[in-house]
């Protein structure tokens, strides 16, 4: 059993109906959930809180492809956005992140997360959210140029470190959970 | 639940416009706005976004969370971020500052840069937001991907925009739905009990069917779609726009506050300064 991506054979950047489909789901996803616990983050945070829904940007990544991820992480995020009021390009280093993290798992994934076994599939699926999610989120230091009164440090200790850590938890339990429950379905449709 | 946008400005003079006007504008204000430092200059820019936002015709009762919401964060953010750089960012980098209070334990210094700085954050800020919510409130949902491909997005992009807007109400009831499903069988996702991993484990019930749920429907949908010969030519849209003359008249006045802008960038004219009574 592998976790392979599933457009592997249509070539990792190819945008097929197949892609442009799940990209679909996977940011409507995202955004509904993100329009869901948009009440209940914590104000003055900035994302701080752990986010179960973040999962899906590094899930649909590893399972389906670096398209796809970047998609869903920069998709969801603007159309969240939208939903929530803020409007597409309010925050939109932090839909670029998203979409970052997305493609960085896809990326991963299809480099390196053919494991086999059950535990394998975990910590692949995990290691690849994980660092997904640290390299993913640097591009939010744009910041030092789109709002230059933020300091590095600022930034750092604010935004990145506490982001980070709080994705990080939720991409490294969620996307082996995703990953695992849609293994026997991927097999069940040929993927 | 019901997840929808909301069209809140429907009929204003702003959603009257060509959709591609409000995203143009949101895309060239967030430029111009990005390369002012000076607060006096984006004082002018708050001013005219809050222009800008009033023609949307946003009943303010709809979205004061928002608003209050954004204001919060941004407020944190700019107050952390004087304590942590002390003032010693953008322009102030080098210099000296004007420490006004020092705060135990940490010796974090209050400073007239760092104040300056937080409220020049703000400003600018505020201003995008209020160009930004028309962009939430003022385009139909539907004209949104149809606005984006004649902007240039190619069309299997505006396409999977378009996929996903119309996504959003059925998944927002799938999750209602099982949400109510697992009430039954005991889950409560209120519940406030755990730390992250336990609330994080929480989730599951509720994300994991919605969202194999979702991928396994997903396939008639691209079944549907290849039957029809999707991405085999050009796509056609059944909504056309076209800009009027008010389109491109507000479009003008927008490219000329880019190019105001970037002279002022360009020259070192806008540069951050101090608050007055701090000068």
């Amino acid at each position: 059993m592998t976790a392979a991506t599933m457009d592997r054979d249509e070539g990792t950047w190819s945008i097929t109906t197949r892609v442009i489909v799940y990209a679909a789901i996977g940011a409507a996803l995202y955004a509904v959930a993100n329009w869901t616990t948009f009440a209940i983050q914590i104000p003055g945070t900035e994302n701080v809180s752990v986010r179960p829904q973040y999962g899906l940007v590094t899930f649909f990544g590893y399972a389906f492809g670096p398209v796809v991820g970047f998609l869903t992480g920069f998709v969801g995020n603007v159309v969240g956005d939208q939903l929530t009021g803020w409007g597409a390009f309010t925050s939109w280093p932090w839909s670029v992140a998203n979409g970052a993290a997305g493609l960085l798992a896809g990326l991963f994934a299809t480099m390196w997360a053919r494991r086999e076994g059950t535990s394998g599939i975990i910590v692949a699926a995990a290691i690849v959210g994980v660092a997904a999610t640290i390299l993913g989120f640097l591009f939010i230091f744009i910041e030092l140029v789109t709002q230059p009164e933020l300091g590095f440090n600022a930034i750092l200790t604010t935004e990145y470190i506490p982001t980070v850590i709080a994705n990080s938890i939720a991409a490294a339990i969620v996307t082996p959970i995703l990953v695992l429950a849609w293994e026997p379905l991927r097999e069940q449709l040929g993927r | 639940m019901r997840a929808s946008f909301s069209y809140l400005g429907r009929g204003s003079w702003l959603a009257r416009r060509d959709p591609r006007v409000l995203l143009l504008v949101g895309l060239l204000f967030v430029i111009a706005v990005t390369q002012l430092r000076d607060w006096r200059h984006l004082g002018v820019a708050l001013v005219i976004a809050v222009g800008y936002y009033a023609l949307a015709d946003i009943p303010w009762r709809r979205v004061r969370v928002q608003w209050l919401y954004l204001l919060i964060v941004v407020g944190v953010v700019a107050t952390l971020n004087a304590l942590i750089t002390g003032g010693r960012a953008g322009n102030f980098a080098d210099g000296p500052t004007q420490v006004l209070l020092t705060i135990p334990p940490f010796g974090a210094e209050l400073t007239a840069e760092g104040i300056s700085l937080g409220v020049t954050q703000l400003i600018r800020f505020g201003a995008i937001a209020a160009v930004g919510f028309p962009i939430a409130f003022a385009i139909a949902p539907g004209d949104l991907a149809v606005a984006l491909r004649r902007l240039g997005i190619g069309d299997r992009f505006a396409f999977m925009v378009d996929l996903t807007v119309r996504f959003v109400p059925t998944i927002a009831d799938e999750f209602s739905e099982t949400v109510n499903a697992q009430r039954v069988r005991g889950y409560d996702p209120t519940a406030r009990v755990g730390g992250p991993i336990t609330r994080l484990r929480r989730a599951t019930p509720v994300l994991v069917p919605v969202v194999i749920g979702s991928i396994a429907g997903a396939e008639d949908t691209i079944d549907a779609m290849d039957l029809r010969g999707f991405g085999v030519g050009r796509r056609s849209w059944y909504r056309h726009l076209a800009f009027g003359r008010r389109d491109w008249l507000v479009i003008g006045l927008t490219v000329a506050l880019l190019f105001v802008s970037t002279w002022l960038n360009v020259t070192g004219q806008t540069d951050h300064r101090l608050l007055p009574f701090f000068t």
